[in-house]
């Protein structure tokens, strides 16, 4: 994917997803589900590795309580997610939700390989 | 939210009957909650310190030796000549050295009330670095990536910088923990400045923190060419001409004039590989430092040649590097990310 990102002017917390609006005008909703499951830390992103464990994580995902999150900017270049349940380490990029908007695998078909970064 | 006096409160779900003498708390929860509030208070001392800092900048290399230090402290220096209120963070964990160049060596910090005030060196400007925390100047920092990372949030979030109109930040050479952790915590960075010296060794590992830079989003204020070229003078017969042997097998040539003197300019480390890094990355080149022994002698003696020689040819060039770094600061457009 060499396409740039446009970037993103508003994020509107909603009670299950959350809708995002970039600078053209254009807006895109990304569940909360959706967002968990792409979580991008060391814990959560090994377990999308195998199908099994990613249904596991989906799985343990949709049952947590549906909660709106606390968002904040991770400098410039991300945001990060805080939950009252489950995963909160993950750092998102601007490149990731921007792949999320648009249903498309944040993780671009790589496994993680830990410490590769 | 309302405070008691304890800092934390705890609230066991499922026991809220009262109960006749409520259980001692475990002094470990209660250190680990105690940990909890004092990092959740550092987190809103750094979202404080986007709105005291008008200015934040951040001075990198990918090379080691190209003098960060020296640089960062005659930004630092050269802009409070001109009248702002600047403060230097030294994030060189392990190898601290800007206090001795500010003739700030030896100096104790002063706590209180739970932060952390300043040093003061030349010309007002204040200063943090981890040298002012070591009991003596030869104990070696030996500290995993975790334990930095803790000591650079407590240096953002726990001192008193108060009003500051730039804040430059010297880092150690390359593009781990130490960089990223700033960037990270510190909101509204206004860019890195990338130094360098001439030669292909050390712009290469320039490239990489300038695509560093592009990878956090943080704009890349431009590059710093340091020990540029090292410029001798002396005298002579007047009219007549002098020849040095120059580095690479270059001789080079120059007349004397009326009284003598002549001057001739050696590219010690090759010559303009920052301005061609710089346009091949299309990012601005900032100028040229010269190759000054007087800043080695100024740094071992903590008087820096912008205060030793204010008006000298290497204060000047640092004049010149400050002001276009200011150009690039006034042309930049900031945007903000709403969250509701």
């Amino acid at each position: 994917m060499t396409e740039e990102p446009l970037e993103l002017r508003r994020l509107e917390r909603r009670d299950t997803d959350m809708e995002l609006t970039y600078e053209d005008g254009t807006t895109f909703t990304v569940s909360y589900d959706d967002l968990r499951h792409a979580c991008p830390c060391a814990k959560c992103a090994p377990l999308r590795n195998e199908d099994d464990t990613s249904m596991h994580l989906r799985r343990t995902i949709e049952a947590y309580p549906k909660e709106k999150p606390l968002v904040k900017t991770v400098g410039n270049y991300a945001i990060s997610f805080e939950w009252k349940t489950g995963c909160s380490s993950g750092i998102y990029r601007f490149e990731r939700i921007w792949d999320l908007a648009h249903r498309r695998d944040p993780d671009r078909g790589r496994p993680y390989v830990h410490g590769a970064w | 939210m309302c405070m008691s006096d304890s800092p934390v409160s705890v609230h066991t779900p499922g026991n809220d009957a009262p109960s006749e003498a409520p259980a001692a708390p475990d002094p470990a929860a209660q250190k680990q909650m105690e940990q909890a509030y004092a990092q959740m208070k550092r987190k809103m001392a750094m979202a404080e310190i986007g709105k005291q800092i008008k200015h934040k900048i951040m001075v990198l290399s990918g090379k080691g030796g190209v003098g960060k230090s020296t640089v960062s402290t005659g930004l630092a220096l050269a802009l409070a000549q001109q009248g702002h209120k600047v403060g230097i963070l030294d994030i060189d964990i392990t190898g601290p050295n800007v206090p001795k160049m500010m003739g700030l060596d030896g100096r104790k910090l002063h706590v209180e009330g739970g932060r952390i005030h300043p040093a003061q060196g030349h010309l007002g400007v204040k200063v943090i670095s981890m040298a002012f925390l070591l009991e003596d100047e030869d104990t070696p920092v030996v500290w995993r990536g975790p334990i930095k990372l803790g000591a650079i949030q407590q240096f953002i979030g726990d001192v008193e910088w108060g009003i500051l109109d730039y804040l430059i930040i010297d880092f150690p050479p390359g593009t781990s923990d130490e960089p990223l952790t700033v960037a990270q915590s510190l909101p509204d960075i206004d860019g890195m400045v990338i130094v360098t010296t001439p030669q292909e060794v050390a712009l290469l590992d320039s490239r990489k923190s300038i695509t560093f830079a592009s990878s956090l989003k943080v704009p890349v204020l431009g590059v710093v060419e340091n020990m540029s070229g090292y410029t001798i003078q002396g005298k002579g017969t007047p009219g007549s001409e002098v020849e040095i042997a120059a580095p690479a097998g270059r001789t080079l040539r120059a007349t004397c004039d009326d009284e003598g003197r002549f001057s001739l300019t050696l590219d010690i480390f090759k010559e303009g590989g920052g301005r061609s890094t710089a346009e091949e990355f299309g990012v601005p080149f900032l100028g040229a430092l010269p190759f000054d022994p007087g800043f080695v002698r100024g740094g071992d003696d903590g008087v820096h040649r912008i205060v030793s020689e204010p008006e000298g040819a290497s204060a000047s060039a640092f004049s010149h590097v400050v002001a276009s770094i200011q150009s690039q600061l006034d042309g930049a457009s900031s945007s903000s990310l709403e969250i509701i």
